[in-house]
Order: C-alpha cells, then sequence, then structure tokens
C-alpha cells in the first residue's frame, strides 16, 4: 500500500487504531432513551472538558450536524505514556469496532491489525521481522511493519528535540566552563598573599599548586553533588508542571545514574583544569610580588 | 578620566577580564537566541498566515485546518451566503485529499489540494502559469522530483487507491501548468494543487460539493473576530478560527520551547549578573587600598562609584557585543536542527532575530551590569578612609 500524504495521518491513524477521534463539538449530552445504547470509553481529558462521567448517556457523530448515535459511556481512560501524543490536545473515544465501521460507514474495513508474534516475548528480537517479511510476502493490499520500524518514524519529532537538547547542553557546558574557570581564577587571585606569604616560609611550588589545585577539586566535587540535587529537584518540578499541563503520565526528564556521574566527572575535570591553570599562574609569579612589595 | 581609571583597573588583569567578557558573552548569546526562539515561532507562522492574505478559516466545527479528515458539505450554497456577506471579501474555498500517480517504480502519494484558483493563498507559483482549465495541475518541486515528470506533461493522477484490487480510483489525465511552493507544507511533501471541481471529482461521491476549509477574506474596517463569531453562530457546522485563534493555538502545541526558552533566557540573565557581580567585586576588594588612598586625595565618593560601576558597563557592554554575534551564529546552528522536525514548512524558522525585542534583552543585560556594579562601587566609596589605609595601602 502506497504511504499516505501526513495530513491525513491523524484521520488513518483513528481508523488504524480504531479508537477514532471525535472533536468536542461532536459530542453533546443528550437525555438516555430505554433502547440499550452501545458502550464507549472517553479519555479523562474528554470527560473533564466535557464534565462527562461514567453512565451518562452522549449523542455520538462522525461528522458534525449529523445524527449519530446515542451511547453510554462505560469507562474513563488515562492517556497513555506516547510522546507522540503530547502536544496534541485532542480527546479519544473508544469504541467497539463494529460499532465505528457502522457509524463512519466503513464496512467490513479496518485501518490496521496489530499482531502479536510468537518469538518476541521470550526474548526472539528477529521475530517481528520475520513474521513482517512472511506477511508481506503472502500479503495482498497490505504491508506489515515491525513495531521497531513504526516507532523509528514515529520518534523523529524526538529525535530533532533530541538533537536540539543536546546542543544546548553543549552551550551550557561552554558556558558552565567559562563560569567555573573565572570563578577558580577569581578565587585563587584573591589568595594571593597567602600564597606569596607560603612561598616565602619555603612552601615548594608543587605543594602550593597541588593545594590550589586540591581546594578547587573539592569546590567542583561541593558544588556538583548541590547541582546534582538541584538538577533532581529541577527535574521532579519539571515532570510535576508539565505532567499537569499536558495530562500525560509521560515523565519529561530523567535524573539517571548515568547522568550524574557524567555531571559530577565534567565539573572534577572543570575543577581540575581551572585550578591547575590558576595556579600555575600564580606560583610562576615571584613571591613578593605576591605580598604587594 | 572616569573611563580611563576604569580601563585600567580592568586591563591591570587582563585573564580575568578576558575570561568575564566571554563568559559574559556566552550568556548574552544564550539570553538572544533564547528571546529569537520566545518569539521567532509565533512571528514566523503568523508570517505564513499573513502572507495568505485571508483572516479567517472555517473548518467544520471543533476541528483545525487538515488536522483531520473531516470536511463540509453543501460548499456551493455555503461560498455564497459567505460571499454575500458585506463584510467579506473574498472566500478561498479547500478541499484536501490523497492523489496517487503511478510511476515505474510503483505508486507515488502526494496531498492534494482542490482550490479556487481566483482565491487561494497555498501556495506560490515558482514556474508556468496557474490553474486556468478543470484537467490543469501545480505541483511541487517534491512532487516532479518523486514522479520524474516535467511542466507541460500529461500526467494520469488518481484521487483514491483501493489496497485490496491495487486499483486507482477517481483518475484524472491532468496537465502540469505550474510548479508551486506550497507555503503550509514541508518542503519535501509531495503536493499538488487541480480546481476546486476536480479535487470533489477526483473523490467520488464521499466528495461531492464539500470542502475542508474556507479561506476568508475580511474587508477592511471589520472586526474579523466580530465576522467569526457571526458566522460560527449563524453555521453551526462550523467553526470559524481568526489569525489570533490560530496563534493560540500554535502557542498551546509550542508552548514548551517558549517555556524553555524563558528559563534559559533567566538562567543567562543571572549567569550574567553573578559573573559581572563577582569580577566587580573581587576587583574592588584588591584595590580597597587604593579607592582609600583616592577618597583620602579628595576625590569624590561619586566619581569613585562612577568609576566601579563603569567597569560593571563596560564588562556587560563589551560581552553583550560580543555575545550578539556569538547569538545570531548558534540560533542559526540550533534553528537548523529545528527545522529538521518532520512536515515543518521549509522556510518556517524557530530563531527569528526581531532587532526590538533583541536590543532590549541585551539592554537587559548591560543593565545587569549596572545593577552588578551598584553595590561593590557603594561599599567601596562609604569605606572608613583613616581605618582602610591604615590596614591596606599603609601595611
Amino acid at each position: 500500500m502506497p504511504p499516505a500524504p501526513r495530513p491525513l495521518l491523524a484521520g488513518l491513524l483513528a481508523g488504524v487504531l480504531l479508537l477514532p477521534t471525535f472533536r468536542p463539538a461532536s459530542v453533546s449530552a443528550q437525555v438516555s432513551t430505554p433502547a440499550a445504547p452501545r458502550t464507549i470509553a472517553i479519555d479523562e481529558r474528554l470527560a473533564a472538558a466535557a464534565g462527562l462521567a461514567v453512565g451518562d448517556t452522549v449523542r455520538l457523530a462522525a461528522t458534525a450536524g449529523s445524527p449519530g448515535d446515542l451511547v453510554r459511556i462505560a469507562a474513563i481512560t488515562r492517556r497513555g505514556a506516547d510522546p507522540s501524543e503530547v502536544a496534541r490536545n485532542e480527546f479519544k473515544v473508544r469504541l467497539h469496532l463494529d460499532h465505528l465501521q457502522s457509524l463512519t460507514g466503513s464496512g467490513d474495513r479496518v485501518g490496521r491489525f496489530a499482531v502479536r508474534s510468537r518469538g518476541a516475548p521470550s526474548g526472539d528480537a528477529a521475530a517481528p521481522d520475520r513474521v513482517a517479511a512472511a506477511i508481506n510476502q503472502s500479503a495482498f493490499g497490505f504491508r506489515a511493519y515491525p513495531a521497531s520500524a513504526v516507532a523509528v518514524e514515529t520518534s523523529s519529532t524526538f529525535r530533532v528535540v533530541n538533537r536540539f537538547h543536546r546542543a544546548i547542553g553543549v552551550i551550557t557546558i561552554v558556558a558552565s566552563a567559562i563560569f567555573l574557570l573565572c570563578i577558580t581564577l577569581l578565587k585563587v587571585d584573591e589568595r594571593r598573599r597567602d600564597v606569596g606569604a607560603l612561598r616565602l616560609i619555603g612552601c615548594a611550588r608543587a605543594t602550593v599548586l597541588r593545594a590550589i589545585v586540591l581546594e578547587a577539586t573539592l569546590v567542583a566535587l561541593i558544588g556538583s553533588i548541590l547541582g546534582a540535587a538541584l538538577g533532581w529537584a529541577a527535574s521532579a518540578i519539571v515532570n510535576w508542571y508539565y505532567q499537569g499541563v499536558y495530562q500525560t503520565p509521560l515523565r519529561f526528564t530523567l535524573v539517571t545514574p548515568g547522568i550524574v556521574g557524567f555531571a559530577v566527572a565534567l565539573s572534577l575535570v572543570l575543577g581540575v583544569v581551572s585550578g591547575i591553570l590558576a595556579g600555575r599562574r600564580l606560583v610562576r609569579t615571584a613571591p613578593l610580588e605576591l605580598v604587594g612589595r | 578620566m572616569i573611563a580611563r581609571l576604569a580601563i585600567a583597573a580592568l586591563t591591570r588583569r587582563r585573564a580575568r577580564t578576558a575570561l568575564t567578557v566571554a563568559g559574559v558573552a556566552v550568556a548574552a548569546a544564550m539570553l538572544l537566541d533564547m528571546v529569537m526562539l520566545g518569539s521567532g515561532m509565533r512571528e514566523s507562522f503568523r508570517g505564513f498566515i499573513d502572507q495568505q492574505g485571508f483572516q479567517l478559516r472555517l473548518t467544520p466545527r471543533g476541528t483545525m485546518p487538515f488536522d483531520s479528515e473531516a470536511t463540509v458539505g453543501g460548499a456551493t450554497a455555503l461560498v455564497a451566503t459567505l460571499r454575500a456577506d458585506p463584510d467579506i471579501v473574498r472566500v478561498g474555498p479547500v478541499l484536501g485529499g490523497k492523489h496517487f500517480v503511478a510511476v515505474d517504480t510503483g505508486v507515488v502519494a502526494g496531498f492534494l489540494l482542490g482550490i479556487d484558483p481566483a482565491a487561494q493563498g497555498d501556495y506560490r507559483l515558482e514556474a508556468g502559469h496557474d490553474l486556468a482549465a478543470a484537467d490543469e495541475i501545480v505541483v511541487s518541486t517534491a512532487w516532479l522530483a518523486a514522479t520524474g515528470r516535467a511542466l507541460g506533461d500529461t500526467v494520469r493522477v488518481a484521487g483514491g487507491y483501493d489496497p485490496q484490487l491495487r486499483r486507482a480510483t477517481g483518475e484524472r489525465t491532468l496537465r502540469i501548468v505550474g510548479q508551486g511552493r506550497f507555503q503550509m507544507l514541508a518542503a519535501s511533501d509531495r503536493a499538488a494543487a487541480v480546481p476546486l471541481a476536480t479535487a470533489q471529482a477526483m473523490g467520488g461521491a464521499d466528495r461531492a460539493d464539500r470542502v475542508s476549509v474556507l479561506l476568508v477574506e475580511t474587508r477592511g474596517a471589520a472586526d474579523a473576530e466580530a465576522v467569526a463569531a457571526r458566522i460560527e453562530a449563524s453555521e453551526a457546522r462550523l467553526t470559524a478560527l481568526s489569525t489570533e485563534a490560530a496563534l493560540k493555538f500554535v502557542d498551546e502545541r509550542l508552548g514548551y520551547f517558549r517555556q524553555l526558552a524563558f528559563i534559559l533566557a533567566s538562567v543567562s540573565l543571572a549567569v550574567g549578573f553573578l559573573l559581572v557581580t563577582t569580577l566587580v567585586t573581587v576587583s574592588v576588594n584588591e584595590r580597597i587600598g587604593e579607592i582609600a588612598v583616592m577618597r583620602a586625595i579628595g576625590v569624590a565618593r561619586a566619581r569613585i562609584v562612577s568609576q566601579i560601576v563603569l567597569e560593571g558597563v563596560a564588562l556587560s557592554l563589551a560581552g553583550a557585543t560580543l555575545g550578539l554575534g556569538l547569538g545570531l551564529v548558534t540560533a542559526r546552528w540550533l534553528n537548523g536542527i529545528l527545522a529538521t522536525f518532520p512536515g515543518l514548512p521549509a522556510a518556517f524558522d524557530f530563531f527569528r532575530f526581531e532587532p526590538g525585542a533583541a536590543f532590549r534583552a541585551l539592554g537587559l543585560l548591560v543593565c545587569c551590569g549596572i545593577a552588578a556594579g551598584v553595590w561593590p562601587a557603594w561599599r567601596a566609596a562609604t569605606l572608613p578612609i583613616a581605618t582602610t589605609l591604615r590596614e591596606e595601602a599603609v601595611a
């Protein structure tokens, strides 16, 4: 089957998932009738926006203005942690397959079959590809895609966002490096007289340099631990805020041991390097000049 | 004299000053980028909408333009009613759908627009001429590349495709008369436009006399919002979306980037402020003796404050100037990354340089530089002269 053009993707997916997305304008509260209506499930955002609850009867139509069907809300569903849905403020209504087909006049058609292969649950990662290839060999009028291929296609937006975040991260690291170097330089410069005095009472250059580097390293270590704690708190706030805004259980930021390790290691490297640069500059200056003579 | 003293103080420790200026420059660049990001998307989208020349978009009730396959029936009567409205100048009906073209390697699928050539804002012609007959088609560059056709060719275009029978439906023979840039679509989208009646006929009975969107240009003096409200009140099947409402929708969709821009801009300002404050404070602490001597020989307190504040301003100005160039370069880099968003119009800018906003942001940074110098300057100027001289200068 040739690929569908992008602007129609939303409609295609609605059919594919059998979870059609109807706009709230198509749903209006009605008085229940004695004939047992079909049941539907709506997402919690729609329930909140339209003031609907389980047991309510509503009229559901495929197009605005058409009579549609009376249906009863049997369940309210929570939005899944799907990144591709985050920015789309759409409401979702789930119907039984035959009901949707009748409502939309689709006959006995479906948009997509979801197939679970036998090998995948037991850890055979190649099983979906094999099954998809086998189906495609004998397919007539449709095409099978392994879930991984679909994931790659649908996650392209997030790959771009990821690259953007990395770029911002690079700029932030450059700024942090300059900031740290500058602060260390200033801090070491403040100790000119102390260093001069140490050198005058006979402390070796290497000893003074080691002391300065050790001090810079400790500052970087304490700063990075505090930074990690601050980052963890910021991450919690970001998740709390955006999960509320987009009404999704999706976690927007993750503080993993790997990320903390990278941040601490980077801070330590920057601290040591800036300590060495600032310290070397200071120990090369004549002690008398350091004490202001 | 004050300026010379400030410059002398800054050049005394060149490495330290250079690092601070570099730090402020990076902070200024980040600030500028975030200001550009914060306003760029909105203004870029507004540009797209404005260049179409229509103030309202009428869609099937509750939908956004081309966000679903929903259409509105009775288009002819609807257009006639709208055109009779004294506050409406032009009405451009548009039907969106898909189309298929058979090529040697299989089938090329694309987006098809049925339009009224006299009232359309979806594409700009780059070559050839506009639609004048029912059997003519205007296509995008990507469409020509995918199908291997050229202007003047005749091509069989189908409005549908039956996957079970692998057979095209609603086929028409069309002549490629124009090559256009479809403004709301990505450069890689295979897009084509045909007269509305042709698109409706290609869609079969389901699409007869139906449209996806109606573009409406209101009369100059008319309030677009009022016209939108009037249309929605009189036609229950439609949602009337004004430019401002469309921008609000975009704001909601892209709210994440605006919030990120705000947070990073605030952090950049704070970093710039901290850097200048730290440097000026340390610099003043080092020169307490000198400042006490200057005060002792009669230099006015105000002059000392001015000199120290000037140091902060000089650091901020130098950093902001460097940051302006750096920010424009990094904005271009970041825009290049975000431009690869799938389905985004080719000319869409996430980072747009708005001189007013940019210079206001950099001005704010310089103000931070001034504020950063005030406290250490005041502290230095109010030191007890005799005690400081005894402790610092004489010792």
